[in-house]
């Protein structure tokens, strides 16, 4: 069993503080170990063929790579190592980077022995490894596109276009999110909805493209090329076969007018309406809030479609793909109380703005002080309302409210050239083609630029004045306006919580949608076959949102054109000879994949690899072809060889959340001591209470399991289990003398690598309180 | 002048590292109360303490005007205090001995204390202006205002159990 040690140098980044020399020749005297090596980049081309190289000359059967992350490059090198003719799953990664050199930075001794524990581990796992072969399942060819704003819109065109059928939930009543909303856009000031409209009937149009509008996703079930998605379409009460969409018929006779959502409450509507005139499908809907049922549009309908007794209807959907387009909701500007928002009737937001400045909108395209109905002749555009801002949260800047300031002011002032208006702003941030022209075209225009973040506007007799510093002069001033506008930004949309806790994606610390990796995977969700465009993942401009809407249409076509998909092959498998048939699995299995048949059987296209099943079987009668007992046991083992440093701690972290963390830490550099030995299991629920014992019985000072944070595991409730089974591991600990502290679970979100290194940290605290392992049995 | 980098780390360690993160927005300036009568402004402040100017940084009335409203440090967008960094640069100014008006007057009211276990506010006042009298004219005004009013009192009064109160004043100043 000759195994092949490649030891990465990465650069700088691994040798910059691990003594490569010493892995190099620590590796060469491990077990098995046929020829260890140390690369420059082992993920370059020059790397990859050294290893290939080896496995021809050498007959290496299985490879070690202690370089970066699993999660960055184990794809990398298990292609390199099938094309040397290896089976691809023979490899296996330490992980002396993420987990190893960035954050031990300042111990450059001690992460040196570490690496090696790691290295250890790995080649003890390796030993035991066996080929894998993927497995192929049929999927649906269909997609789900959550959400029809401009980048969902994109993404379903371009899907239909390529002869996949899509269905486009959006929970409005019409598509175009707030594009369609929008006065003119920058920086050509081409009108929005000229530019949309064609689009959103498009959508409405196309053969391939199933609209379901006002209407919401409620449950996800199954997987990857095989979702099965419910819904609820709520009742419109108007039958939308039946509406021409003349809408002054019903809404000429309706009693009721309440302030319309779609003019951010500056303009009205009736009960019954719709959104506005370019609205998709230009269907009339009736707000069961504001109707006083007094059927008087029932009457007057000429085509007979409002049907105030229609019921919401559910729907199921089967789709290979999703993606999620949820977009973004504007910033509560009556958060920031210094700035008066809803007390005083001329402080108004950018997104009032745009309605007024737009022609079909509540003013008709003027621009008005909303306390007298006269134009506003002095305005001023303050920018970074909840933006840039850590009073609220929001560190983020949303990247589009100086050019659509800029944009709001230049048509202001070409509207009314006697008009006053002034710019308040921290930093114009106007970094995008054509960007600082149309800046320098504002500037031409006559528009005053103040470089000072406003501290509070205060009206006194029914007049506005702004205070703030002009941080170029240095002077304290007192300005008086007659319009306020709040340059509000962008956050992530709260409704879509339902739809990212039905899918399980991760959030990063702004609350964006967090995408798989933040440069190289820029519409992909941690999830597989889930997608993530536009402002869902974070402050977008529309032409980044329409090429996010492609970006992800295109994915979902690579991952379903063939109708195929080939399946990790890392499955649970049951030993019928060992089943005593108590069905403790069937019921723990989240993917319902464990038959209820005498032995129990696994269907392994439907299993994922979580390994609850085998850590809770209680006679192991259940194991995992990847992730193996006895696989997990020798990491322990070598984990626990040397005694290298007091308090020793074996940490299992599971794939998706936690050791996601521990590699953000890293690759954050966030500096914790180097007392855990990582193994990365699926799930937390994984991790056997026998893995534990036999850690501690060997002297590791501690144990600590990290999972996905409750209620947000991958495999829906294996933290849960994971949970339940270490408070029994403490109770057993307990009863044998040993301290139950010794065990601890933790829960961070892949975001959280600042969490992680403080759970570790204090872990190490305890146990040091505590003392070595066995301190209590002597007491 | 070159920066003065010791100065500057002193602020950030009694300020907090945050300060690195100033962007010069102003909120803090405008937000204060007596913004009109400071020079350099708080914002200001910041810059020359990030700029390791530490001469200009003590030598200001703006320490000496901050009421600790900490308007500033609820508005500032990040999260820097900026209340702190003036009690930093405070601190720094009288471990470096510069006798600043808080100083001063702190002293008269100590030894105020110590003589006569209370104090007496003519007195106090008059002691004072004698170092700084650039407010005397202001302070006389108000006097006279106050004496028909008597809300002034002329005597000095004293309390049993001098000594004690000495003694403990002598034993917190060691």
């Amino acid at each position: 069993m000759p195994i092949g040690v490649y030891v990465c140098h990465c650069g700088l980044n691994i040798a910059g503080v691990l003594n490569m020399e010493k892995l190099k020749s620590f590796a060469e005297k491990l077990p098995d170990v046929a020829v260890a090596r140390d690369l420059q980049f082992s993920c370059s081309d020059i790397g990859q063929e050294q290893i290939q190289k080896d496995i021809a000359e050498l007959k290496l059967d299985r490879v070690v790579v202690a370089a970066c992350s699993p999660r960055l490059h184990e794809p990398t090198f298990r292609r390199a190592i099938a094309k040397a003719g290896l089976n691809p799953y023979m490899l296996e990664m330490a992980n002396i980077r993420e987990q190893c050199s960035w954050v031990h930075m300042e111990q450059p001794a001690m992460a040196t022995e570490k690496a090696k524990d790691l290295i250890a581990m790995a080649v003890a796992k390796a030993a035991l490894l066996q080929p894998l072969e993927p497995e192929s399942i049929p999927v649906s060819k269909n997609v789900l596109v959550v959400g029809g704003g401009v980048a969902g819109i994109a993404a379903a065109l371009d899907l239909g276009d390529c002869g996949l059928h899509v269905f486009l939930v959006e929970r409005r009543p019409t598509i175009g999110g707030y594009m369609a909303l929008l006065t003119d856009v920058f920086p050509t000031n081409d009108c929005s909805i000229c530019v949309l409209g064609p689009k959103m009937s498009d959508v409405y149009n196309h053969s391939n493209i199933t609209l379901i509008t006002y209407a919401e996703v409620l449950g996800v079930e199954g997987s990857v090329g095989n979702f099965t998605v419910s819904g609820v379409r709520k009742a419109r009460y108007v039958d939308e076969k039946l509406c021409k969409g003349c809408i002054s018929e019903c809404a000429g006779v309706c009693p009721v007018e309440v302030p319309s959502e779609y003019d951010f409450g500056i303009g009205k509507r009736k009960a019954i309406y719709v959104p506005y005139p370019q609205a998709v499908p230009l269907v009339a809907c009736v707000d069961p809030k504001a109707c006083i049922g007094c059927a008087r549009c029932v009457e007057a309908c000429p085509a007979q479609a409002v049907k105030l007794d229609q019921e919401p209807q559910d729907f199921e959907l089967n789709v290979g793909a999703i993606i999620v387009a949820t977009g973004w909701q504007p910033f509560d500007a009556t958060r920031k109380e210094e700035y008066g928002f809803g007390r005083y009737r001329d402080v108004i937001t950018t997104l009032q703005m745009e309605r007024m400045l737009n022609a079909s909108g509540p003013t008709k395209g003027e621009v008005v002080r909303p306390s007298t109905c006269k134009i506003a002749e002095s305005i001023a555009f303050l920018q970074c309302v909840g933006s840039r801002d850590s009073t609220v949260g929001n560190l983020y800047c949303s990247r589009v409210c100086c050019m659509a300031s800029l944009k709001n002011a230049q048509l202001v002032k070409e509207k009314y050239p006697h008009n006053d208006i002034t710019i308040y702003y921290i930093d114009i941030r106007a970094g995008g083609e054509g960007y600082e022209e149309f800046y320098v075209r504002a500037q031409k225009l006559g528009i005053n630029f103040v470089r000072s973040r406003v501290s509070r506007i205060e009206e006194v007799e029914g007049e506005i004045s702004l205070i703030f510093e002009d941080t170029q002069t240095g002077e304290m001033k007192r300005v008086r306006h007659d319009l306020a506008v709040l340059s509000v930004g962008l956050e992530p949309d709260e409704k879509a919580d339902v739809l990212g806790n039905l899918l399980g994606l991760s959030r990063r610390p702004d609350g964006f949608f967090e995408i798989a990796h933040p440069k190289m995977r820029p519409v992909e969700a941690h999830i597989d076959g889930v997608f993530i465009a536009g402002c869902a993942s974070g402050p977008k401009e529309i032409p980044i949102s329409i090429a996010q809407g492609s970006a992800a249409a295109a994915k979902a076509v690579k991952l379903l054109h063939k109708g195929v998909l080939e399946l990790e092959p890392t499955s649970a498998y049951v030993d019928p000879e060992k089943c005593i048939k108590c069905k403790l699995c069937v019921d723990l299995c989240p993917k319902k994949a464990i038959a209820v048949k005498s032995p129990a059987y696994v269907d392994e296209a439907a299993c994922k690899g979580c390994g609850s099943c085998a850590a809770a079987c209680p006679v192991d009668a259940i194991n995992m072809r990847f992730f193996s007992d006895e696989q997990i046991m020798a990491q322990v083992q070598a984990a626990t060889e040397e005694k290298r440093e007091f308090p020793s701690i074996v940490a299992f972290l599971c794939n998706w959340c936690s050791y996601g963390a521990a590699d953000l830490a890293g690759t954050s550099r966030i500096q914790y001591p180097t007392n855990a030995r990582n193994i990365r299991v699926m799930c937390s629920a994984r991790v056997d209470p026998s893995f534990v014992l036999e850690a501690l019985r060997r002297g590791a000072d501690g144990v600590l399991i990290a999972g996905c944070r409750i209620g947000e595991c991958h495999y829906r409730d294996g933290n849960y289990q994971a949970l339940q089974r270490v408070n029994v591991l403490k109770g057993v600990l307990e009863k044998i003398g040993l301290d139950p502290g010794r065990v601890k679970i933790v829960w961070c979100a892949a975001s959280e690598g600042e969490i992680y290194a403080r759970d570790l940290k204090d872990f190490i605290g305890e146990l040091k309180a505590m003392g070595p392992i066995g301190t209590e049995l002597k007491k | 002048m070159a920066r003065d980098e010791t100065f500057k780390h002193e602020v950030l360690r009694l300020a907090g590292a945050e300060v690195l993160t100033c962007i010069q927005c102003g909120t803090c300036s405008a937000s204060c109360p007596t913004a009109h009568l400071m020079n350099p402004s708080i914002r200001r402040l910041i810059k020359l303490c990030l700029e390791g100017k530490k001469k200009e940084a003590l030598h200001n009335e703006t320490l000496w005007l901050c009421t600790s409203c900490l308007l500033c440090t609820v508005r500032c967008p990040r999260g820097i205090r900026p209340k702190a960094v003036v009690s930093a640069l405070k601190d720094i100014a009288e471990r470096a001995g510069l006798r600043s008006k808080d100083a001063a007057y702190e002293q008269f009211f100590l030894k105020q204390i110590k003589d006569y276990g209370r104090i007496a506010e003519l007195a106090l006042t008059g002691e004072f202006l004698l170092v700084f009298p650039q407010g005397a004219v202001q302070s006389m005004q108000m006097g006279l205002e106050l004496l028909p009013r008597g809300k002034i009192d002329l005597k000095i009064e004293k309390i049993k159990g001098r000594d004690e109160v000495k003694r403990i004043v002598e034993e917190l100043s060691k």
